[in-house]
C-alpha cells in the first residue's frame, strides 16, 4: 500500500557515447495509494524504461522516486517492496507452481507454515488451487503469467505491482479472464498498480486513470473518459479511440465578433466557452471531432446552414457500426463519421455532415484550448 | 506421390548406410567369425565375446575407461560452467576470450599428444623440471600416478574450452527478465544460480556432458602418443585395447566383438545419463 511519486525523472541510455539515447525527457507523476493505473503509449516511447526505474531495476539519470514520501531512488527492488510482472511469463520451471509462489517468501525467511497459508490464499484468489503441485512447464503462457502475478502479490509487504505488457503472450480470448483476475487481486490487496501497455483497450479496462506517454514525455494523466472527450493535445486525440479523433488543420476567423473555425472553405461553429480563448490571428490551428460526434444526414436537411455537403469515398464495416469516410465539398478534407450498421451509405453517396459545436475540439499548436 | 518423402531422404539414407549401417553389419558379422591370418574364416558363434569378457586386459581397460570418463566429467563440466560464468559478456574481452578458448580445440589430437609429450619428457620437459624444483620425482614412463594425472590434465586442457563455449552460448541465451525477476523475488546469488541459470542451462549441459562422455570414451590419439598406454597397461583405454586386438594382434573377430561391446556401453551410458539429467533437480522446493 503506497503512494508512488515520480519526480523529474530523466533517463539517458549510454550517456556520453555516440549511441546516447534520451529515453525519458522529464516525467512527473503521482500514483495514489491503492489505485489501478495504466501507462499507455506507442512502442519505444519510454514506458518500460519508466517502469523499470520505478521498480528499481534501472537507476535514473536524474530525478527521484518516492514511495510514501521516502526517497527510494538508490534502493534495490527488494528494498522497495515493489513487484513486477514481465512481458513474457517468468517462471522457475524446476519448481512446482507451489514452489514458484513460495519462492519470494522463502527468500525473505518466512516460516513454512505461514508460507503455506499465504500460498493457498493467493492460489485461491487466482484460481490456481488445482494446479499447485503441477510443474508450470506445460501450463501455457496465460497460466504462467498468473503464477508470475501470484509471485508478485505473495508478499504481504508488497506495496506496488508493475506490469510490463503482461498480455503479449496470452491468447486474445483468454485476456479478459486473466485481466479480471489481475484486477480482482489488485482490489483485494489494495495494491497500487501500474500497467504498461500499448493497447488502449487494455489500459482503459484495467485502470482508474491512464498516463499517456509519447517520445519520452508524459502527455496526459487522466481518467479514460476525460482522455476520450477532452484530449489535451492532438496526439492523444488521435491515439485514443478506434478510429481516433478526426483532426484537421483549420483556420480561425471572426464574424460579427463571434469566432468560428474554417475548414475546407466551410465555417464551423465552436462552443461558446471557447470564444474568449480564440485569437482570430492564429495560424497553426487544428480542429478535432470524434467520428461518433459527426452527425450524418443522408437526405438534404431542411435547414442546410449548419451542414456541410460531402461525398462518401469509403465505408468500413466494424462490429455493430460502420465508419464512413467522406470528402468535404470543394476541399480535400476527409472526415470519418460513425454511422449505424444498417444505415444506407455507400461509396460515391452524397451526404450532409454536421459538426455539433459542443463536440468540436480546437487545438492551437497541437495543444487543446480547453487545457490552456 | 507417396514416394516423395523417400526421394528427399534417399541421399541421407545412402550416406548413413555407407558410413554406419554397412560397417556395423560387417562388424557384427566379423564378431562371430574366427578371422586369423593364414586360415579360412569360420563361424564360431559367441566365442569371441566370451573370450573378451574373460580377458583381464579387457576388463582392466573397461574399468580404467569408466574411471577416466567419470574424472573427466566431474572436472570439465563444473570447471567449464564456472569459467563460462566468469567470462566477460560484452566489449573486446568477449572476442579475445573466444579466440583463446578456441586454440586448444583447433589443434589435432595427435599434436596435442606430442606437445604434452615434449612437456613431460624427462630430459628436456618443463613438467619434470618444475617437480624437481619442488623436490619431487616425476616420471611419466615409470609412475602410474604420474601417467594418469598427466593424461587427465591434458584432456582437461584440451576439452574444457569446448564446455566453456557451449555453456557461454547457453548463458547468453537466458533472457535478462529471469534475472530481473529473481532480483525482485529477493533471490540470493546462489538461489539465482540454482533456480535461474542451472535450469535454463539444462539443455546445453546435457549436450556438453554427452559430448564429453562419448569423446572421452573414444580417447585414443593423445594417450597413444603421450604414454603409449603405459607404464605397463596403466593408461590403456578401451580404444587402445580394441585397436591392439584387431590390428596389432591380428584378431579381427575379437576386435569386432570388442567394438560391439564398446558401442553398447557408450550408448547405454549416454542414455542413462541423458535420462538422469533430464529429471535432475526437478520439483525442488516443495510444500
Amino acid at each position: 500500500m503506497a503512494e508512488i511519486d515520480v519526480r523529474d525523472i530523466r533517463h539517458v541510455y549510454e550517456k556520453g557515447t555516440e549511441n546516447e539515447t534520451v529515453a525519458i525527457k522529464r516525467v512527473n507523476l503521482t500514483l495514489e495509494d491503492g489505485t489501478a493505473n495504466a501507462l499507455l503509449g506507442p512502442s519505444g516511447c519510454g514506458k518500460t524504461t519508466l517502469l523499470q526505474i520505478i521498480s528499481g531495476l534501472l537507476t535514473p539519470t536524474d530525478g527521484q522516486i518516492l514511495i510514501d514520501g521516502e526517497d527510494v531512488t538508490d534502493q534495490s527492488p527488494a528494498e522497495r517492496d515493489v513487484a513486477q510482472v514481465f512481458q513474457f511469463p517468468v517462471i522457475y520451471d524446476s519448481m512446482s507452481v507451489y514452489g514458484n509462489l513460495a519462492f519470494p517468501l522463502r527468500n525473505s525467511g518466512v516460516p513454512e507454515d505461514e508460507i503455506r497459508d499465504r500460498v493457498h490464499y493467493v492460489a485461491d484468489l487466482l484460481d490456481l488451487e488445482d494446479i499447485l503441485q503441477d510443474s508450470p512447464a506445460g501450463l501455457g503462457p496465460e497460466m504462467n503469467q498468473l503464477i508470475a502475478l501470484g509471485r508478485g502479490i505473495i508478499r504481504e509487504e508488497t506495496s506496488a505491482i508493475l506490469f510490463d505488457e503482461p498480455m503479449t503472450d496470452v491468447e486474445p480470448y483468454r485476456k479478459l479472464t486473466i485481466r479480471r483476475r489481475v484486477k480482482e487481486a489488485q482490489r483485494e490487496f489494495g495494491i497500487t498498480a501500474l500497467y504498461v501497455t500499448h493497447d488502449q483497450h487494455e489500459a482503459l479496462t484495467f485502470a482508474d486513470k491512464v498516463a499517456i506517454m509519447d517520445v519520452g514525455e508524459l502527455v496526459q494523466y487522466d481518467t479514460g473518459q476525460n482522455l476520450y472527450e477532452n484530449p489535451t493535445n492532438t496526439f492523444i486525440g488521435h491515439f485514443i479511440g478506434s478510429p481516433g479523433m478526426n483532426l484537421f488543420d483549420c483556420g480561425v476567423g471572426e464574424s460579427n465578433g463571434v469566432p468560428y473555425a474554417e475548414l475546407g472553405g466551410h465555417s464551423i461553429t465552436v462552443a461558446e466557452k471557447l470564444h474568449s480563448r480564440i485569437d482570430p490571428s492564429w495560424t497553426d490551428c487544428q480542429l478535432g471531432i470524434r467520428p461518433n460526434s459527426v452527425e450524418v444526414a443522408f437526405e438534404e436537411p431542411a435547414d442546410t446552414s449548419e451542414y456541410v455537403p460531402a461525398s462518401v469515398n469509403q465505408v468500413e464495416l466494424h462490429s455493430g457500426f460502420q465508419i464512413a469516410t467522406a470528402v468535404l465539398e470543394g476541399s480535400d478534407v476527409e472526415v470519418k463519421a460513425r454511422v449505424a450498421h444498417d444505415d444506407p451509405v455507400d461509396d460515391g453517396d452524397f451526404v450532409w455532415l454536421k459538426f455539433p459545436g459542443e463536440d468540436v475540439r480546437l487545438f492551437h499548436k497541437q495543444e487543446s484550448l480547453e487545457a490552456a | 506421390m507417396k514416394q516423395r518423402p523417400w526421394l528427399f531422404l534417399a541421399p541421407a539414407l545412402i550416406l548413413v548406410s555407407i558410413s554406419a549401417f554397412i560397417p556395423l553389419i560387417t562388424v557384427m558379422n566379423y564378431s562371430q567369425l574366427s578371422l586369423l591370418p593364414g586360415s579360412a574364416p569360420y563361424f564360431i558363434g559367441l566365442e569371441n565375446f566370451q573370450a573378451i569378457l574373460r580377458d583381464p586386459a579387457f576388463t582392466g581397460a573397461l574399468a580404467r575407461q569408466f574411471l577416466f570418463s567419470i574424472l573427466v566429467l566431474i572436472t570439465e563440466i563444473p570447471l567449464g560452467l564456472g569459467l563460462a560464468l566468469c567470462m566477460p559478456n560484452e566489449g573486446v574481452g568477449v572476442g579475445v576470450s573466444l579466440v583463446l578458448l578456441g586454440i586448444p580445440l583447433l589443434i589435432p589430437w595427435n599434436v596435442v599428444g606430442i606437445i604434452w609429450r615434449v612437456f613431460t619428457r624427462s630430459d628436456i620437459g618443463v613438467v619434470p623440471e618444475v617437480f624437481s624444483w619442488m623436490g619431487m620425482n616425476y616420471n611419466i614412463s615409470q609412475f602410474t600416478a604420474d601417467a594418469w594425472w598427466t593424461v587427465l590434465v591434458m584432456d582437461i586442457w584440451h576439452w574444457t574450452p569446448l564446455v566453456i563455449l557451449i555453456c557461454f552460448a547457453g548463458i547468453q541465451a537466458i533472457p535478462q527478465e529471469y534475472y530481473m525477476a529473481a532480483k525482485i523475488d529477493r533471490a540470493s546469488p546462489w538461489k539465482t544460480f540454482r533456480y535461474v541459470t542451472l535450469p535454463n542451462l539444462r539443455g546445453v549441459l546435457i549436450i556438453a556432458v554427452l559430448l564429453r562422455l562419448m569423446d572421452s570414451f573414444k580417447i585414443y590419439a593423445e594417450p597413444f602418443v603421450l604414454t603409449g598406454g603405459g607404464p605397463g597397461s596403466s593408461t590403456t583405454f578401451l580404444s587402445t585395447y580394441t585397436s591392439r586386438m584387431a590390428i596389432g594382434g591380428f584378431q579381427m573377430g575379437r576386435g569386432a566383438a570388442t567394438s560391439l561391446i564398446y558401442m553398447f556401453v557408450v550408448i547405454l551410458l549416454s542414455f542413462v545419463i541423458y535420462i538422469i539429467m533430464l529429471n535432475l533437480g526437478q520439483g525442488a522446493g516443495e510444500e
